[in-house]
């Protein structure tokens, strides 16, 4: 009899580790984004003609979109949600966190310094927190093609078809949220949503709670 | 003491120890392994690497699959970062001892103008006979910084050092299956190094 009350000692045990880990996949209690990739490695010159390296931004978190200065009806939903983002990013904790938007031309040759900063003013950029940045074309290919794996490609008449997108990159230089337009549907929402999820993240990086972020990595990535 | 008593503190014993044994030896395995660098998750394989290696030969990432890579971007002029960590990755195989075998240093140079595949082959040498440098045309070298998350360029030197070379000074791990894992900060020490290897090489 007492055996059998052993047993189901050890049973219930076991069954309650088993619920908790289920309870952890299940309920989410932690959320994390996923780690996609590196973001690339840069080396740009901002609107102020400075030097733009992605060491700059080390330890940021960035918003990143990439077009080009004639881009018109093609960017709208692009600059919609970049400016909604800025505008918005105060409702979000972010801590010790600064919070950055870059926007980087893949049009050099008609995005000269005196371009970008026509273009940053249009929107309000201050060329601290939000900055708008060109390289070298062969550089800009590297970066925006291979790294952020961002097609573009200039046409016959100088415009350029291209993918509009949004990428978010946490301060450790890692991409954690890609946002493709097939239309002109604001991101906006989802993406201070991700910022949240991140900033709790960074908040909880270190000793047992930065093991149940990691363990919540190995789980899924459900957000 | 009444057999009831017994068999209830024998029982109790037993749920102690399986609690203890859980707790100190099957949760701990459960939890994941605390890395010294940054984690990467991707389900993409880490980004082609083909350059010149030692003696005209072209080393390519795919080459060392099977074993665990790990990745930097210096050059042989570099006054301090660089010696420094190839001396901490020398000093990590050290204590990763017969498991150093499954283990590949390769460093890119962000140098190409100067570093030929003769002048990478001594220098490398010089830290540990295992590690390779490599070396390529200027584009392939930026494409491959580039998405490997790595920004270089050129800076002002002495007269003594020549121009210098600005860098990203992380270190990165692919695994044996070619994807990328881990990547280290320049702050990492020797030890920290071989724990994360090691735990590659299991």
């Amino acid at each position: 009899m007492n055996s059998r009350k052993l047993i189901w000692g050890l049973g219930i045990v076991g069954a309650l580790l088993v619920l908790g880990v289920m309870a952890f996949a299940i309920f989410e209690p932690i959320q994390v984004l996923p780690r996609i990739r590196l973001s690339p490695g840069y080396l740009l010159a901002d609107q102020q003609g400075e030097s733009f390296t992605s060491e700059d931004v080390r330890g940021d978190i960035v918003l990143y979109t990439f077009r080009y200065s004639g881009c018109e009806e093609q960017c709208a939903g692009l600059d919609e949600t970049m400016l909604e983002v800025r505008d918005r990013v105060g409702e979000v904790d972010l801590g010790d966190t600064d919070f950055r938007l870059v926007t980087i031309s893949f049009d050099p040759e008609t995005d000269t310094t005196d371009v970008l900063t026509a273009e940053a003013d249009k929107f309000g950029a201050d060329g601290l927190q939000w900055r708008f940045a060109t390289g070298d074309e062969q550089h800009l290919a590297n970066v925006v093609k291979a790294g952020f794996k961002v097609w573009y490609e200039e046409q016959d008449d100088g415009s350029f078809s291209f993918d509009p997108t949004l990428v978010l990159v946490d301060g450790w230089g890692v991409i954690r949220g890609e946002y493709e337009y097939q239309t002109l549907k604001s991101d906006a929402d989802k993406i201070i949503h991700h910022l949240d999820i991140l900033t709790e993240e960074i908040r909880n990086a270190t000793g047992a709670a930065g093991l149940a972020y990691e363990a919540a990595h190995l789980f899924l990535c459900y957000p | 003491m009444s057999k009831a008593l017994k068999i209830t503190l024998i029982s109790l014993a037993g749920v102690v120890a399986f609690v203890a044994i859980v707790w100190f030896f099957v949760l701990p395995s459960l939890a994941p392994y605390n890395f010294h660098g940054q984690v990467i998750q991707s389900n993409q394989a880490a980004p082609a690497v083909e350059l010149d290696g030692p003696d005209g030969s072209t080393v390519r990432l795919s080459d060392y699959e099977g074993k665990v890579v790990v990745l930097y971007f210096g050059y042989t002029y570099c006054p301090d970062v660089c010696p420094i960590t190839l001396s901490k990755l020398d000093r990590a195989m050290d204590i990763i001892g017969d498991k150093a075998e499954d283990v590949q240093v390769i460093m890119v140079s962000v140098d190409p103008e100067r570093d030929t595949p003769e002048i990478l082959k001594a220098y490398m040498a010089h830290f540990n006979p295992t590690f390779i440098g490599v070396t390529g045309d200027t584009n392939t070298i930026d494409r491959i910084a580039t998405t490997y998350g790595v920004y270089y360029e050129a800076a002002e030197g002495s007269d003594a050092t020549g121009y210098l070379v600005n860098h990203t000074a992380t270190v990165m791990i692919v695994d044996k299956d070619g994807y990328l894992k881990l990547v280290l900060p320049f702050e990492g020490t020797a030890e920290e190094m071989a724990a994360d290897l090691s735990h590659f090489l299991r």
